[in-house]
């Protein structure tokens, strides 16, 4: 391809990028030498990676991309890095260059060698790391030694892709950067505006639209997909996440619903300002900014068969979906009084004899005094704070009516429930899990305790110092 | 001796014979060990069967869900993956079932979907590297099993060049190459326990290959969705899409395997009413696991034909000629014996009696029939149970009892003229005739089953009636409640409540009868099958139903057991000299220097407070075991032996607070 159709071809499947594009293409494409080294920075969905690939895939350079999120260790990248490059070769020359001398790659200078001898008497190769910021265990010296690669090897063109501009770690002044600015408002209603949605999931039937042929469905998809994207700009994404990926996500989980009167025959297709009225509840809410692993959509099929989660299904239990065993909870309810409750005043809420009752009142009016010469915030809106297993133990034991015998089973639980991630072990890692001197912590919060205590009649907030007002 | 490392102690030779000895028992207790293990496998085979074939029913659906799920999820193109399909498959908090589960899972997943499988868990993923190298390892081994020293090093060409690192997805690129699954499903099988971090690190780093490797990721999840889903952070989630699926609670397979095995109406051995509620109080209280259920099930099993001789007889066509005469002997001795011979001789069969005492031939014939024949009352017990239960059901009575609980009062012979009976009785005498109906069904459904009542007949019975039945509306018994009519009169200002029957009309009347007549016939029914079965003759070669040995197999007490040795160490030694002066009563109390130093120092911590002075502890310790004023160094010794044993049993240890002071960590009796 010419390379003006390269650039008509990409102006065309990534607008708004037209200045990035000819930079680029006049860097590359041209007869004379390319840049030894270029960063191309830019917030995430700018089209870095994107159009960089799609530019070098359509030119004639011989070229790689190494995606450092991809390469664990830092040695990793360096194998990568030259395989990558024969590879690359490989195919650009149809051809196998004898492999046997790169077998190893150790170190930073050993990938310069092994770079300048493949790529002797190459004009000129595109090598891109894409993702500088993504590396992890990155050696310090690795930035400023791969800006000094060109200099050993002249045919070699750089390209760093990062999100930040990173010419202080290059420690190389004059290096060309190519910014990829956030896109504007505008620039994002083009770029979505390009493959609206349907309306209409199944073409309206012809024997009772005769008229409304698709190109005319295309047109109406395209008109309201646009006024729809504005307004979704404006309310949610404009607050929340307003890069590309997130915008174009946010929109397509509201779309749906929001023709859903248009696809029932309530409204036309270009009733837009009473769909808005009618629809401006979905603006309103979180649900659709938020990347959630079971779409609403699954969720909304899974319910419709089950119609009594339906009910339920408002509430996110961020606890458990299945029940566990008795004895189980009254452990986490004791942790959880265990965290928030100081130790000193345990023997007045848990001493078998003493009366329940009495003593919390007391406490509670002492909560109460207190509060009014300085706010107290309430204690379980604050973090946890670490117990030892044996308040746990005793705590339990205060809150059972009756005996329970010491057997092994109540230690399993609780190494069932720190396997669970409900209790946490604080500091210390490894040794014995169920140490006599190791600390606690719970790992769940006072809305989900409650139920827990609810489920087997005990109504925690009673028994947690300073009460709760709900 | 002190100039040798290291030395053989040989213990001064006494000629005392030890204290305390046990009786040693001249009888073999291992006669027929081994025919006994022999029927024990036959029996628990067929239990475990059971087992098996009723989790794997348990699981069905959950699994065919996944499945579909994976096979669905086949990208056929990879231009641009959106996302990683992922299950979250919300497996409950019964930890240790997850693993069978999984691999179940797998084993369906690979042979019902061409999808490779490979299953990870924290324990061999503590970073990104180790859980790489793990799933590479397991694609690997699946190909090259047979040339091992090939591992990681892939294909010939890689051998004179670089060749890829041996966490590298190239690997599995290239696996996935040659193998040429539609798919790569990776099961993450307790997400819980795996960092945060290296979730989201795990989820980015797949996401980023997806355009190469078609990934399917399975989460085990043993909370809930919702907090998974909140442990990820980032764009994780954005990477994931997909479903959840909840794999069957373990309390209701816990039921469903009690109704298969204990309760089941063909079982050679049965688990008696009061182990059977321990292991379900267990599951129900302590831990939910399918795997302890049966394994409390096979332990039972194992004693009772290990421990206890006359098992033999429950041995499929013995004959006389196989028995050695003691087990006559041991027969003769079990308490339902003796009470069969009681029963016989207050009704003059002393005859009888005589001949079952003297010849072992006519013991035989008699215990071949009696084991027979409690077989078949123990099976109608059960039948009787599962009868309950479906009545129950067709009626649509509110309260739900399961089987096991039923199952469990029947067989310590509490259901005759319990509540519950009676209760189902009267429900039975007002149902309908559409509930009559579908309870006749539901009882005919009860294939293979000894259940004496004619179904055909009502059935017959009921058809004719419903065949002049023009209306809808069903035919009711004359102890429906609708039937009744409250009316109130005022007579002398006092307000009269009166029942009043409406009139029933000619069919209602015939129906009436009918279900009075079914209502007899089960009553009957219940009361033949409901007796004790513990009150059967041989009832101990038929259940089995000891306590001891599974308590301390399965709920064992360590801690309560080193404290009750520590607080009363002469319990445990039995010498004189310690504590049992007084008659033993008070001996908890008493506190002598007679102790091991060990149990001293554990009184004196049990009494103080949670910082000790060990200064103090030193003089109270001193007072108390010191013997001479010269003797401090060796007292000295013991006391720091005994701190520094309890420091080892994790009762103590230093405290950073005072330095003089130790600090209590465990407190007695929790
Ligand atoms: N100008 C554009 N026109 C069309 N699509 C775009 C444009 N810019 C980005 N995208 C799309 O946004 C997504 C993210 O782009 P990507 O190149 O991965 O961004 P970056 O590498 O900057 O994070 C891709 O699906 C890409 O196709
Ligand atoms: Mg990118």
């Amino acid at each position: 391809m010419l390379p003006d159709e390269i650039l008509t071809q990409l102006d065309k499947q990534y607008p708004c990028r037209e200045f990035q594009i000819q930079q680029l293409a006049s860097l590359y494409f041209s007869n004379l030498p390319s840049p030894p080294l270029l960063i191309a920075h830019g917030l995430t969905a700018t089209g870095k990676t994107s159009i960089i690939k799609s530019l070098l895939a359509l030119s004639t350079i011989p070229h790689t991309i190494i995606n450092l999120q991809e390469c664990i260790t830092g040695r990793h990248l360096l194998e990568r890095t030259v395989s990558s490059v024969l590879d690359a070769l490989d195919e650009y020359n149809d051809e196998r260059i004898d492999r046997r001398p790169y077998s190893r790659t150790e170190n930073l200078s050993v990938l310069a060698n092994h770079l300048q001898k493949i790529l002797e008497g190459h004009k000129k190769f595109v090598l891109v790391f894409d993702g500088i910021d993504k590396q992890r265990e990155a050696p310090y010296t690795f930035l400023p030694g791969l800006a000094r690669f060109s200099e050993l090897i002249p045919a070699l063109s750089l390209i760093l892709i990062t999100t930040l501009p990173i010419s202080l770690e290059l420690r190389k002044p004059g290096t060309p950067h190519l910014p990829f600015p956030p896109y504007s408002r505008s620039s994002l209603l083009t770029i979505l505006s390009q493959n609206p949605p349907k309306i209409f999931l199944t073409q309206p039937s012809e024997e009772q639209y005769p008229d409304y042929t698709p190109d005319l469905a295309a047109e109406d998809d395209a008109w309201l997909w646009g006024r729809f994207l504005g307004a979704v700009y404006d309310s949610l994404s404009k607050h929340t996440g307003r890069d590309l990926v997130s915008f174009r996500n946010t929109s397509l989980r509201l779309w749906r619903d929001f023709v859903a009167p248009v696809v029932d025959g309530t409204f036309g297709t270009r009733d837009f300002s009473r769909l808005m009225v009618n629809r401006r509840h979905i603006f309103q809410g979180e649900e659709a900014v938020l990347d959630r692993i079971i779409s609403s959509q699954n969720a909304e099929n899974e319910s419709a068969q089950t119609h009594s989660t339906a009910i339920i299904k408002k509430k996110r239990d961020v606890g458990m979906q299945h029940d566990l065993p008795y004895y189980s909870k009254y452990l986490l309810i004791s942790a959880y009084l265990a965290s928030y409750n100081p130790s000193r005043t345990d023997s007045t809420y848990f001493m078998k004899h003493t009366d329940r009752r009495k003593n919390k009142r007391k406490v509670n009016t002492n909560a109460g005094a207190t509060k009014s010469k300085h706010r107290r915030i309430a204690r379980h809106l604050l973090t946890p704070s670490p117990f030892p297993l044996d308040r746990v133990l005793a705590i339990f034991r205060g809150l059972i009516d009756g005996p329970v015998p010491q057997l092994a089973d109540i230690y399993t639980q609780i190494a069932t429930l720190t396997s669970m991630r409900l209790l946490v072990r604080v500091g210390g890692v490894g040794g014995d899990a169920l140490e006599a001197g190791a600390r606690w912590r719970v790992n769940f919060g006072w809305e989900w305790v409650r139920g827990l205590g609810r489920g087997v009649g005990i109504e925690v907030g009673e028994y947690l110092v300073g009460g709760v007002d709900v | 001796m002190e100039y040798e490392r290291c030395y053989i102690y040989t213990p001064p030779e006494t000629d005392e014979r030890a204290p305390k000895r046990r009786r040693i028992n001249k009888a073999n207790s291992q006669a027929q060990l081994q025919e006994r293990i022999q029927i024990y496998r036959e029996t628990w085979f067929h239990q475990q069967e059971r087992i098996q074939a009723t989790l794997e029913e348990a699981d069905r659906v959950t699994l065919e869900k996944i499945i579909n799920f994976v096979s669905a999820s086949a990208q056929t193109d990879y231009a641009e993956p959106v996302s990683i399909p992922t299950g979250l498959v919300i497996a409950g908090p019964s930890i240790a079932s997850h693993g069978p589960f999984f691999e179940r899972l797998g084993r369906k997943i690979k042979d019902e979907t061409n999808s490779a499988y490979f299953l990870l868990n924290s324990g061999d993923s503590s970073n990104l590297k180790t859980f790489l190298k793990n799933l590479i390892k397991k694609a690997m081994s699946r190909v090259d099993a047979d040339d091992e020293d090939d591992l990681g090093r892939i294909g010939s060409s890689s051998r004179n060049g670089p060749k890829l690192l041996d966490f590298d997805l190239g690997h599995l690129q290239e696996w996935h190459a040659r193998s040429r699954a539609d798919r790569i499903v990776v099961a993450i099988q307790d997400s819980e326990a795996f960092d945060a971090n290296l979730l989201v690190e795990i989820i980015e780093l797949f996401y980023s290959w997806l355009d190469r490797l078609p990934f399917v990721l399975l989460f085990g999840i043993a909370t809930s969705a919702e907090s998974f889903e909140d442990r990820l952070t980032g764009k994780a989630p954005r990477y994931l899409q997909g479903q959840k699926f909840n794999v069957t609670q373990s309390d209701e397979i816990i039921e469903k395997l009690f109704s298969a095995t204990i309760a089941s109406t063909d079982v050679s051995l049965r688990i008696g009413p009061n182990l059977s509620r321990r292991i379900l109080e267990r599951q129900k209280d302590h831990v939910q696991n399918v795997q302890d259920f049966s394994d409390s099930l096979k332990y039972a099993y194992m004693s009772h034909f290990y421990a206890n001789y006359p098992s033999l007889f429950l041995k499929q066509d013995i004959t006389f000629k196989d028995l050695p005469p003691d087990v006559f002997e041991a027969t003769r001795n079990l308490p339902s014996f003796r009470r069969r011979v009681e029963d016989m001789l207050d009704s003059g069969r002393a005859q009888e009696v005589r001949k079952l005492l003297d010849s072992d031939q006519y013991l035989f014939e008699n215990i071949v029939e009696h084991v027979q024949s409690g077989q078949e009352v123990l099976s109608a017990l059960s039948t009787a149970g599962m009868v309950i239960v479906r009545v129950r059901q067709a009626l649509q009575m509110s309260a739900q009892v399961p089987l096991s609980s039923i199952w469990i009062r029947a067989a310590s012979g509490e259901m005759m003229g319990s509540p519950l009976l009676r209760e189902t009785m009267l429900s039975i005498k007002k149902a309908p005739s559409d509930r009559l109906a579908q309870l006749l069904s539901s009882l005919e459904d009860l294939e293979g089953i000894d259940f004496p009542v004619d179904l055909k007949a009502y059935r017959k019975d009921l058809d004719e009636l419903n065949k002049d039945n023009t209306t809808s509306t069903p035919l009711r018994s004359q102890h429906d409640v609708r039937n009744d009519n409250l009316r109130t009169t005022v007579v002398a200002q006092k307000v009269l409540l009166s029942k009043h029957k409406a009139a029933l009309s000619e069919r209602d009347k015939a129906y009436s009868e009918l279900v009075g007549h079914f209502h007899d016939e089960l009553d009957t029914y219940f009361t033949t099958a409901f007796i004790d079965p513990r009150a059967l003759f041989l009832s101990e070669i038929l259940m089995y139903d000891l306590k001891s040995p599974h308590t301390e197999v399965f709920q064992p007490k360590p801690r309560f057991a080193i404290e009750r040795a520590l607080a009363s160490p002469h319990d445990y030694l039995g010498c004189d000299c310690c504590g049992d002066a007084d008659g033993g009563r008070d001996a908890d109390a008493a506190l002598s220097a007679t102790q091991p130093a060990t149990a001293i120092i554990y009184r004196l911590y049990l009494e103080s407070g949670s910082l000790i002075n060990v200064s103090d502890l030193w003089s109270a310790f001193n007072a108390l075991a010191g013997e001479e004023e010269d003797a401090e160094s060796k007292t000295m010794a013991l006391f720091q032996r005994a701190i520094a044993e309890l420091k080892y049993l994790g009762l103590l240890k230093p405290s950073k607070k005072k330095i003089d002071h130790a600090a209590k960590v465990m407190w007695k009796g929790l």
